[in-house]
């Protein structure tokens, strides 16, 4: 490979895929429940120590801890929503220190389970691509995952089945006063949404180190890839955290590593600072 | 009696608040609860100042456990004149205005004796400051900034009570500059988190091993919140040194060690953070080039660190990293010896017993210079460290060469 700044931008394009598999919960349970859950990457971690545990006890494979990941924050999730985030949704301050509360809580549990330390399951080699491009195995998985993740959610939003989740997230009144069960739905929601967070932290644990704080940084920037993206268009969501992740890389390359963050906290701020909405708003609601 | 449906519908809140809370100050509490248990009015107590929440929470938290395993050592032995030892824990969080007011808390609420910490630089420069207001000994097992010995050099009579038990940061380059032209590297890559050590250490080192016709061809910090490990890894392998220093203490020198192998799989690294000394870590990187590890010391350098991997691996359920943990549990074992050796605790007795014996620990025998730092290097009477090479089936020790 004769320069490697191709490998750069395509090592964020896979960062980016990881930016969009959390994003896609996050703007599920933003657009349909309409909170801001700061447990979110706690069930990243959950999907992360599922996939060491099955590790070890032999089993490293990923793509098989992510379905139970699933399975399980799906039950945590809906739990959580039915025991917490439903009574106390109204309340804007006191659900997201509550949410919070729960990922801490959380943490604090992973560490007494699994101690503080880091803990780790072997990546396995990348494959060589033309050039001698490095395509590193979870990068591709984290990529295709988001993208199929974001179409499925595409697709369920503009297809039949999703009626009740649009009406729902367009005016729940309305939604309830035609027979839908509205409750049961955003439990239903926030469960799914949380059980495609574990996913993603299984699928994505062999690429850093396992550890009870490791759902932050991807709690973050899903944050404000969805927020900056609005949630409203899920194609945006995507090219977005592509985006990012791209323009993180480049600037740690071209700029300094240390730079990378604030780099793209500004571009996000700035990008804010013009359209405060979102960069995608239906029309009628632009600020 | 009626009850508020309100309350009801917020009971799930409080009671998660409340876990939340009582699992976060019960796992902080139970790492000194053997020590904590036996604290009694008669006892000694060595006040730890670790960070057991935040970015370095896996180090402190080996801290914590090698200080706790070295005061039952000491305890086993019959305890100093009679008493019992004990430990107190003050959390850092790796900040240094929690450093200053834990050690604060340690030595005026708790009445410690003496302190052994901080964790970072940035943490054991704020807390000298309280050690010296309050003539307290502080011991500083892992903190290698220069700032620490100048103070005492150019300001003796406020900080005579500071001792450093871990390598300053010359100490520290030295001893990896005899390892690299050991292994013959003529260029290398230095990476690591963004803190006060890395910095000041890729500086010290690129001074150090420059008489040698050593170089560095890349070097780059990364933030340690969020690392932009993708963009360094590949500069780094472009930059085609023959090895790559990896300076990070926390979980992110995994993460990073992955990328590079991804990158560069031939490429030799080398760990002097700590972090990789642990063996399940090892387990998981692959080996296609090597992986080396620098430690204080580490099993089958010596009876005594045999013995102390050994007790550790009993104790807590895995090896020691080698260096987060054993410069710890020595700096425990120097201050008890030299409670015993003064025949008191008392600040004043203890100081001039440290300024001139010699204390036996894992490591070798520690003996400090007129700024108070332990001698580590490469000359004779010097403490020397060890470098390990991980194997698939273990650790095997490749420098210095053993006699």
């Amino acid at each position: 490979m004769t320069s490697p700044l191709p490998q750069v931008l395509l090592d964020g394009l896979f960062a980016g895929g990881t930016y969009a598999l959390m994003a896609a919960g996050m703007a599920l349970i933003l657009g349909v429940v309409k909170v801001i859950n700061l447990s979110h990457g706690a069930f990243f971690t959950l999907g992360a120590y599922v996939a060491y545990a099955l590790a070890e006890r032999g089993i490293v494979s990923p793509i098989a801890a992510a379905p139970i990941a699933a399975v399980i924050a799906f039950a945590f999730g809906v739990f959580l929503a039915k025991s917490f985030v439903n009574p106390v949704r109204n309340h804007p301050f006191a659900l997201p220190v509550g949410t919070l509360a729960c990922a801490l809580l959380f943490e604090q549990a992973a560490q007494m389970a699994w101690g503080p330390h880091p803990l780790s399951i072997e990546a396995g080699a990348p494959w060589i691509g033309p050039g001698g491009l490095v395509i590193r195995r979870w990068g591709v998985i984290a990529f295709l995952s988001s993208a199929a993740l974001l179409g499925g959610l595409k697709w369920l939003l503009s297809a039949r089945p999703g009626l009740p989740l649009r009406l729902i997230a367009e005016d729940e009144e309305i939604a309830g006063s035609l027979g839908m069960d509205v409750e049961a739905i955003r439990y239903l929601t926030f469960g799914g949404a949380c059980a495609m967070a574990a996913a993603a932290g299984a699928l994505l644990s062999p690429s850093g180190a396992v550890t009870p704080t490791m759902g932050r940084a991807p709690l973050l920037l899903s944050l404000v890839v969805v927020i900056v993206a609005g949630m409203d268009s899920v194609a945006v969501i995507f090219l977005l955290s592509i985006g990012l992740g791209i323009f993180g890389n480049a600037c740690a390359w071209f700029l300094s590593p240390q730079w990378s963050y604030v780099a793209l906290l500004a571009a996000v701020c700035l990008l804010l600072s013009t359209r405060p909405a979102g960069i995608v708003v239906p029309a009628g609601r632009r600020d | 009696m009626t009850v508020n449906p309100r309350f009801l519908l917020r009971l799930p809140l409080l009671l998660i608040g409340q876990a939340a809370l009582s699992l976060h100050f019960f796992s902080l509490v139970s790492l000194a609860a053997p020590a904590v248990a036996a604290s009694r009015p008669d006892a000694l107590k060595i006040g730890v100042l670790a960070p057991l929440s935040g970015p370095y929470a896996a180090g402190g938290t080996s801290f914590v456990q090698a200080a706790t395993l070295a005061v039952e050592q000491a305890n086993a032995e019959g305890g100093v004149f009679g008493q019992r030892v004990t430990i107190a824990v003050g959390d850092t969080q790796g900040r240094v205005d929690v450093a200053k007011s834990e050690a604060l808390r340690l030595v005026s609420r708790e009445k410690a004796s003496a302190l052994v910490g901080a964790y970072l630089s940035e943490e054991t420069v704020g807390a000298m400051e309280v050690a010296a207001a309050h003539r307290t000994v502080l011991l500083v097992p892992v903190a290698a900034t220069a700032e620490i010995t100048d103070k005492v050099r150019q300001e003796y009579k406020r900080y005579r009570y500071v001792f450093r038990v871990g390598y300053s940061l010359p100490q520290w380059a030295e001893m990896i500059a005899a390892f690299l032209s050991d292994r013959k590297v003529r260029r290398y890559a230095f990476v690591g988190a963004g803190i006060r050590w890395n910095l000041e250490l890729g500086e010290t080192l690129e001074r150090v091993v420059a008489p040698r016709g050593i170089t560095p061809v890349y070097t780059a910090f990364y933030s340690p919140g969020n690392p932009a490990f993708d963009a360094v890894a590949v500069a780094a392998a472009a930059a085609s040194p023959d090895i790559v220093i990896l300076a990070d203490p926390g979980r992110n020198s995994v993460s990073f060690l992955k990328r590079l192998r991804e990158a560069a799989p031939a490429l030799p690294a080398l760990s002097i953070g700590g972090a990789l000394g642990d063996a399940r870590l090892a387990a998981s990187i692959p080996l296609s080039a090597p992986v080396y590890v620098q430690a204080a010391a580490w099993r089958g350098v010596s009876p005594a660190a045999t013995a102390y991997v050994e007790r550790y691996e009993r104790r807590y359920g895995a090896p020691p990293v080698g260096y987060s943990d054993t410069l710890p549990y020595d700096a425990v074992t120097v201050l008890v010896a030299a409670w015993r050796k003064a025949g008191s605790a008392a600040t004043e007795a203890v100081v001039p017993v440290l300024e001139r014996g010699a204390f036996p620990g894992v490591a070798g025998a520690y003996r400090f210079d007129a700024a108070h730092q332990a001698r580590w290097g490469t000359g004779p009477g010097a403490l020397h460290g060890t470098f390990v090479r991980w194997e698939r089936g273990g650790a095997l020790i490749v420098f210095p060469p053993r006699q």
